[in-house]
């Protein structure tokens, strides 16, 4: 391809796959305008010429191949596309017929219990986190309760064994104060030290923790000359329930602080399931040194149920089927459904029936 | 049947199924104590060794916090194996409990939804008893994040194989939000960015102007911004495809021209055209309440079916679908909010002028919505000016009526003038969103200088060098008080009970000791300032009792914790929140030592007075 031939061929193609092509490529390319955005990707393309045709042949491609009917899905199907948020998707199990009755009680409760003592193996996912925290920023999206304390905790002990501060911020001071007892006991209290506004505990020991707020101050402070925590030493910033940064109140701290976060020190966002995972992962690698990785999964290491308790005292299975149906809001359990509508009907006061 | 379950049957009815510990989310922090106090005379206790495991756990958790050594609640605690967590109780309390939990010497945690993200406690079982949640004075449906956010506290690492959410139903559930929380996919989140005067000042400091816009850009807002543009561009890319045929022709620009022509040739026949009265808005977003588009009614939302003119007054009218599935229809006046958004809707010629699945379909969506949606900007066309004499003597001059292409001009007009204003909407979109930040910031820019913390080359002046140290809510109000030495000889109480007021931001009311006079009147001073900056910053409650409460605090040292709460109705929970965020307030006007030496020395005797007793058993 000539020159010529290849900035034609960019012209002629949507504004969207160029965004895609310019991704890891070319920083911040989302500002960029279609023209601007065709220059950049020219100029960038001298550096690997064959490599850029490739990858804009194969986007045409597979583009080409999403606009044939679903028939032929196998190869948009190899490359699933994370922003599309999965919905109904056709390749789960075929569902039980909607008059087919729900599990029996019994079978409802049956596992219920204590499993046996196990020694600590870390999941594939914590390692990898840590791991992949060695050369990038990780963004780590998993259920409640699956162990993303674990990824902080031996995060922050690698960059104090390599001599490098480490700072975790929650959104809660209660939950600061508890992670401060936590990680006082599983390091030694000389290392672990508390911020607030007015009170400054141990603040030069290597691992610090404070509110998200009290984190942006310093971050301001930094910026404006005054130095106060050892910030060049700063290896690494874990936000802890980094969901909050869709607080109406106090989202915006979060994304100052990432913003104003010292390029040298890796960041850990830490949240509990989110719908838009890669937006966060895709924003920080838009402004960030590095590529974010973003580490995330749905399934609960404890699997869950649903019931349904009567006021009464009757419990039954809230859902047809044992585990929670997901993408099936209507599976109810027909004894769940028969004793919610006799609440109704005795409890909302008559016409406010629907 | 009562409306729910009674809190000691519940325990039973946990306990005889094995399904404890549980925490049971209640709606009210009322609702925890009331479930508390039903255990009063109840029977169901604790075998002795768990009693006594119980026990010890608190003996140590009492000496490193002493405060709760009375506390009310621990008589229950240890006999029944229950325990109540909520905002209005002291931290020191909720370790405690939090403490218990761990050790798993507790059956049950009545504590409120609010908390569901805040507490570090799982067990083997939730108890869901609502679907909705109290948010800044309203009632708002759980999302599916907060659903699965309570329901995955159930089912612990290590001491569960199994996690159960019971649903118990209590008046007002909705059974449709909680399933849906459970089976659906959690909520894309969005970037709530807001530019506040400190944010201003704190870049100004450290960047010039011309380099402010590049940081703004790396925001998530700007991110989530630029995603729209991007759809945007994708349509304007799809609209200069359908454009493509109606390129120039014998004139470079036929379609203006041809409009121009057009409209001046109506004129000219005398043919009034049907004047109808109302508003050019009216008109203007009747044009875009086609099917499928999503619509606000006031509070409600809804899509929009069909669109069409009453029998009568040939009114502008819509056919739409609201949020509950109601179908009505409604003047177009009514439509308060005419969303960017557009779903997808089959057509069809009779009611529900949809297809049924569509309905179904279109209803889903509506349910799945953010709470807010960008708003379509409008441009209102000023057709009603008539043409200038001018151009209509000129008829004569337009090349139309004798033109070769006149027949393909006429034909096409109305398709491409369509389609080209289209494209003008989307790129301005498309600037408004890439722009949108900057304009806000330059907004705050120009009050900081017309109060004079910055100078009009936007660096800061020698107010604005210390101003920038205030970064709390209502800075600018703080930072004004200070500049009109509204605190010159104000005592460490006074001061701190001003903050007080400026920082508490709950109306519940409740019974209060009185302030001194010294207080009302400064507070009368601030409250003034407050009104006369409103245009700029939402002022604060400032309310006089919630100060009274802090300058009881610290003029006289020898109250203790229990008189101070005994001389209110607040909690104690709420007191230590107030005082502890005082605290935090004081901190800031701490560090204006070198500009405000007296007010910080004020400041830091304040927070030496304010930290005592049960204020310093935490960092
Ligand atoms: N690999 C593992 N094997 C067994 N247990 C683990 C493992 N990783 C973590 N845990 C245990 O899982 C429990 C929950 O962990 P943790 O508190 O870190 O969850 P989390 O993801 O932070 O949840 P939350 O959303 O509530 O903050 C802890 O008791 C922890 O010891
Ligand atoms: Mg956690």
């Amino acid at each position: 391809m000539t020159t010529e031939e290849l900035e034609l061929l960019l012209v002629q193609q949507p504004i969207a796959l160029l965004h895609r092509l310019a991704r890891g490529r070319i920083q911040r390319h989302f500002r960029a305008g279609k023209r601007r955005l065709i220059e950049v990707l020219l100029r960038h393309s001298v550096e690997n010429r064959a490599g850029f045709e490739s990858d804009l042949l194969t986007l045409i491609g597979e583009q080409q191949a999403r606009l044939v009917p679903p028939a032929s899905q196998a190869p948009a199907a190899r490359k699933p596309k994370p922003s599309a948020p999965q919905r109904r998707t056709t390749h789960r199990p075929v569902e039980p017929e909607s008059h087919e009755p729900g599990v029996t009680l019994s079978s409802w409760l049956d596992g219920l219990g204590v499993p046996p003592p196990q020694t600590f193996v870390p999941d594939a996912w914590q390692e990898d986190a840590i791991a992949k925290l060695r050369e990038s920023d990780v963004v780590v999206s998993v259920p409640t309760g699956s162990g993303k304390t674990y990824v902080a905790v031996e995060a922050a002990r690698r960059a104090i064994a390599e001599n490098r501060t480490v700072i975790y911020t929650s959104p809660l001071k209660a939950l600061s104060n508890t992670k401060y007892t936590e990680f006082s006991k599983l390091f030694g209290p000389d290392q672990v030290g508390i911020l607030t506004g007015d009170r400054r505990d141990n603040g030069q020991a290597p691992l610090l923790i404070m509110t998200t707020e009290i984190l942006r101050n310093l971050l301001y402070d930094a910026g404006g000359g005054e130095i106060d925590v050892r910030l060049d030493t700063l290896g690494l910033v874990i936000l802890d329930e980094s969901q909050y940064i869709a607080d109406p109140e106090r989202g915006v701290v979060w994304e100052e602080t990432i913003i104003f976060c010292p390029s040298q020190a890796k960041l850990l966002l830490l949240s509990a399931s989110i719908g838009n995972p890669h937006d966060i992962a895709e924003w920080l690698t838009t402004i960030r040194p590095t590529p974010c990785h973003l580490i995330r999964h749905s399934t609960r290491t404890v699997p869950l149920r649903a019931g349904y308790l009567h006021p009464n005292g009757k419990l039954t299975p809230f859902f047809r089927t044992i585990g929670i149906p997901h993408g099936h809001p209507s599976h109810l359990h027909p004894e769940a459904k028969r004793l919610f509508a006799q609440y109704e009907d005795e409890t909302l006061p008559s016409g406010r029936r629907r | 049947m009562p409306p729910s379950i009674h809190p000691v049957d519940l325990i039973i009815a946990l306990r005889e199924k094995h399904l404890t510990p549980a925490i049971v989310f209640l709606t009210s922090r009322r609702a925890c104590d009331e479930a508390m106090q039903a255990f009063d005379h109840s029977h169901i206790l604790l075998p002795p060794p768990r009693q006594q495991a119980i026990a010890t756990v608190l003996e140590k958790v009492i000496a490193q916090y002493p405060s709760i050594a009375e506390h009310p609640l621990i008589p229950t605690v240890q006999r029944i194996g229950v325990a109540a967590h909520h905002a209005g109780h002291l931290p020191s309390w909720k370790i405690a409990v939090e403490e218990l939990m761990r050790h798993g010497c507790l059956d049950a945690v009545f504590a409120t939804t609010t908390l569901a993200a805040g507490v570090d406690f799982p067990a083997r079982t939730v108890i869901i008893t609502q679907s909705s949640i109290r948010k800044s004075r309203d009632f708002m449906d759980l999302t599916i994040g907060e659903v699965q956010q309570i329901a995955g506290r159930a089912g612990r690492r290590g001491k569960d194989l199994v996690g159960f959410a019971i649903v118990t139903p209590s008046p007002y559930i909705d059974l449709n939000v909680l399933t849906k929380g459970f089976t659906g996919h959690p909520e894309a989140i969005n970037s709530q960015f807001v530019i506040s005067y400190p944010m201003v000042l704190n870049l100004l400091k450290a960047h010039p102007l011309d380099q402010i816009q590049p940081i703004l850009a790396k925001s998530f807002a700007q991110f989530q911004l630029n995603q729209r543009a991007e759809v945007l561009e994708r349509k304007l890319d799809d609209l200069r495809d359908q454009m493509e045929p109606f390129g120039p022709r014998v004139c470079t620009d036929w379609i203006t021209e041809w409009q121009t022509f057009d409209q001046v040739r109506r004129q000219k026949s005398h043919r009034a055209p049907v004047r109808r009265h109302e508003p050019p808005e009216l008109a203007a977003r009747f044009h875009f309440l086609t099917p499928g588009r999503v619509v606000g009614f006031g509070r409600s939302r809804g899509v929009v079916l069909r669109q069409y003119r009453s029998k009568g007054q040939k009114s502008p009218m819509i056919t739409a679908l609201r949020l509950g599935g109601g179908i009505t229809e409604s003047p177009a006046s009514t439509v308060t909010e005419v969303s960017d958004r557009v779903l997808d809707c089959v057509d069809a010629p009779v009611y529900p002028w949809c297809t049924p699945e569509s309905v179904e379909e279109l209803l889903r969506h509506l349910e799945e919505l953010p709470g807010r949606l960008p708003e379509l900007p409008i441009l209102i066309p000023k057709d009603n000016e008539p043409i200038p004499d001018a151009i209509v003597q000129t008829l004569g001059d337009f090349a139309c009526p004798t033109c070769p292409s006149r027949s393909a001009c006429q034909r096409d007009y109305p398709f491409a003038s369509k389609l080209r204003q289209e494209q003008h909407r989307h790129v301005k979109s498309i600037q408004a969103l890439r722009t949108s930040l900057w304009h806000r910031f330059q907004e705050k820019i120009d009050v900081l200088q017309q109060f004079g913390y910055l100078t009009p080359a936007s660096r800061l002046t020698d107010d604005g060098e210390w101003a920038r140290l205030i970064r709390i809510d209502h800075s600018l109000l703080i930072t004004e008080l200070l500049r009109a030495d509204a605190f010159n000889g104000a005592d460490p109480a006074m001061l701190a009970a001003v903050m007080s007021s400026i920082a508490h931001d709950d109306d519940r009311p409740g019974a209060f000791p009185r302030v001194s006079s010294g207080l009302g009147s400064l507070l009368g001073q601030v409250r003034k300032l407050a009104v006369s900056l409103s245009p700029h910053e939402d002022p604060p409650l400032l309310r006089a009792d919630i100060a009274a409460v802090t300058e009881r605090w610290i003029g006289d040292p020898t109250l203790t914790w229990i008189g101070l709460c005994k001389s209110t109705t607040m909690a104690e929970g709420d007191i230590y929140r107030l005082l502890a965020r005082t605290l935090e307030f004081l901190s800031q006007l701490r560090t204006l030592k070198g500009t405000h030496p007296g007010l910080a020395d004020s400041a830091s005797r304040a927070i030496a007075a304010l930290r005592r007793g049960v204020l310093e058993e935490l960092p």
